[in-house]
């Protein structure tokens, strides 16, 4: 036996939880893009959503936020920490994203912790929804998840064809479930539908062979037709470059940080002008070798969740699964392609 | 028409006319299409031409100076090329240029190929390149219907200024400074784009209305008499910024002041670049 609960029954429990949380969701906007928003009312969200432009690491390290103030008063230099005092329920995150928020806690939580991020993470619940379909550019169960997959979530919910079966996986999500008003919750057999599987990609070995590429000629011509945007950083779930500067407005200084990525000009480019990751082909292979050797060799796996995003919005179709792939067959003959 | 592509890809490389060829492979989709860099003549047979084949490649030139280069080119595309010879970008002589005759891109996404024309090819007047070594594909006797004006923009310029800044508005906001918009286009080549630079700060680095509203209007004034129209940054836009719009209005201004139109060839300096004292176009 399962719990359920029907979709319009969903909506109210949601708006009861908006009325003591904010309340993010899935939301269409009139340009086609989908994008988790604070919604005042659960009616806003878009349910039947596929996966969103941007991830929801938003939430956790948004594209701009300032770390902390400083003023001076009566004399004094006072530092005012930003705070993050709301506390949030995040609706519709997919199994990926998921993971993807767990893969972002181990250099943000990270002995010293990033204690903005740290609130953000303690803040907010979050309620997940299983995938409904597989998409083209999916391959999430090569990395480590699956379109069911209720690890890294407060909640998982799993649409069925009378409503949403409810999976309670933390405490903090059975605090969730307690305030959802009585008698919504039903008891059935019913099982979801199976889905048709993700890409394989084979992700099994790659660290070993990326430490013996570093330097082939691959990365040169995979680079010739790279653009070098931010816009697969961006839409990644776990890509967390960041820059920071200092704001100076009349003796208050405010110290902000915004998203960046490997591929900026900018990026490694220190004071006197030396870059240890000149030209566009170090940029790029920055971005693989983060991903598959560096983020693995630190934290013990691969920076990638297979959500696809950037595989669909790479302008030039740089395609991470084609990447793995093609590494694989370099094998350990560094330079030699 | 692909055949006639391949081969002087093939003759090309095999002469050592050019050490590389830039044109259109099959994307990791199997329905679109992606920029392909051949640099053995037998890889040349990856090349391919059909109406996926939206990329403007003349950006690539951009990274190839020096460098004896053939490309694939469209004729939107060839405008970009005759703006980059006239801002003595690329040398003519280091450009073998593959044109093509096109009757017009679909509207194409990732794994999605539409039976529909791009809004750009439906106003095309521009089917054969206008700058070309070898021309592959027959020339088109009767060109599809155009329009002279662009609906959209006179939408939108029968608009109020609240209601434009509302509309403006509300598409910057979503901008998430990704910057794939300068990234692709050939007309973005500043050593250093004024957004990059931190020392003076000319703007701020926070992703936040105020910055990204300067960030395109800045970028659109840069582009008024050089955007060849390609409608590239519109196409790569995660966030769906209608770019096109801006361009499009600020290449009708070019047009109605100083009767120009960028990329039509390489010789005649565009406006903005240039100061003529008997030009009096009223704004000063």
């Amino acid at each position: 036996m399962t719990q359920i609960i029907s979709k319009s029954d969903l909506i109210t429990w949601l708006n009861k939880l908006a009325e003591s949380h904010v309340l993010i969701g899935p939301v269409n906007d009139n340009a086609g893009v989908t994008l988790f928003r604070k919604v005042s009312q659960a009616e806003e969200i878009a349910f039947d959503f596929t996966n969103t432009t941007l991830s929801p690491k938003e939430w956790f390290f948004p594209p701009t936020e300032t770390l902390f103030t400083v003023e001076r008063k009566d004399g004094q230099v006072e530092l005012v920490p930003a705070e993050d005092v709301e506390a949030k329920v995040i609706f519709g995150m997919r199994p990926c994203d998921a993971r993807g928020i767990a893969l972002l806690d181990k250099p943000f939580l990270n002995e010293p912790a990033d204690t903005l991020y740290q609130q953000h993470r303690d803040k907010t619940a979050l309620i997940g929804l299983s995938c409904r379909e597989v998409l083209p550019e999916c391959f999430c169960t090569s990395m480590g998840t699956a379109p069911d997959d209720s690890s890294n979530m407060d909640i998982l919910l799993t649409e069925v064809a009378d409503g949403y079966i409810i999976q309670v996986v933390t405490e903090k999500g059975a605090a969730l479930l307690a305030e959802c008003p009585e008698g919504l919750l039903k008891q059935s057999e019913v099982t979801p539908p199976a889905l048709s599987s993700a890409a394989t990609v084979p992700i099994e070995g790659i660290t070993e062979i990326m430490a013996e590429n570093f330097d082939n000629v691959y990365w040169e011509r995979l680079a010739d037709r790279c653009l070098h945007c931010n816009l697969c950083a961006y839409v990644c779930p776990t890509c967390y470059c960041f820059d920071v500067r200092d704001y100076n407005d009349k003796g208050k200084v405010e110290r902000v940080r915004t998203w960046e990525s490997c591929q900026s000009s900018g990026f490694t480019r220190i004071a006197g002008g030396y870059d240890r990751r000149a030209g566009k082909a170090p940029h790029l292979r920055q971005r693989f070798y983060h991903k598959l050797f560096y983020f693995p060799a630190e934290f013990g796996s691969v920076a990638c969740v297979g959500c696809g995003r950037c595989v669909k919005a790479c302008p030039v179709n740089v395609d991470i699964r084609e990447v793995i792939m093609d590494v694989h067959n370099l094998g350990g003959q560094s330079g030699q392609q | 028409m692909e055949k006639q592509i391949r081969d002087k890809a093939k003759e090309l490389l095999s002469s050592q006319a050019v050490d590389c060829v830039i044109g259109y492979g099959r994307a990791t989709d199997g329905v679109t299409s992606r920029p392909l860099f051949v640099y053995e003549p037998e890889k040349a047979d990856e090349l391919i031409f059909d109406k996926t084949c939206t990329h403007n490649l003349t950006k690539y030139l951009l990274n190839r100076k020096g460098k004896k280069t053939g490309i694939v080119v469209k004729g939107c595309d060839s405008r970009a090329i005759n703006v980059l010879l006239n801002e003595e970008q690329i040398k003519r002589e280091e450009v073998s240029i593959i044109g093509v005759v096109c009757e017009g891109i679909v509207e194409v996404s990732w794994n999605q190929v539409s039976e529909i024309l791009q809004t750009r090819c439906r106003y095309c007047h521009q089917h054969a390149p206008l700058v070309y070594d070898f021309l592959a594909g027959e020339p088109i006797k009767e060109l599809l219907p155009t329009g002279e004006e662009h609906p959209a923009v006179t939408e939108i310029e029968a608009k109020s200024l609240e209601e434009r800044e509302a509309f403006w508005s509300e598409h910057f906001d979503r901008c998430c400074r990704c910057y794939a918009c300068r990234q692709v286009c050939p007309g973005c080549y500043c050593t250093e784009c004024f957004v990059d630079s931190l020392d003076p700060l000319w703007v701020g680095i926070r992703i936040a209305p105020a910055e990204n509203q300067i960030w395109h209007s800045i970028r659109a004034f840069h582009l008024a008499g050089r955007c060849a129209g390609c409608n590239e940054c519109e196409r790569v836009c995660p966030m769906n910024i209608p770019l096109r719009l801006l361009n499009r209005k600020l290449a009708n201004t070019v047009e109605e002041l100083f009767n120009f139109q960028a990329g039509l060839n390489a010789e005649e300096m565009q406006p903005l670049g240039t100061f003529i004292k008997e030009e009096n176009v009223g704004i000063g």
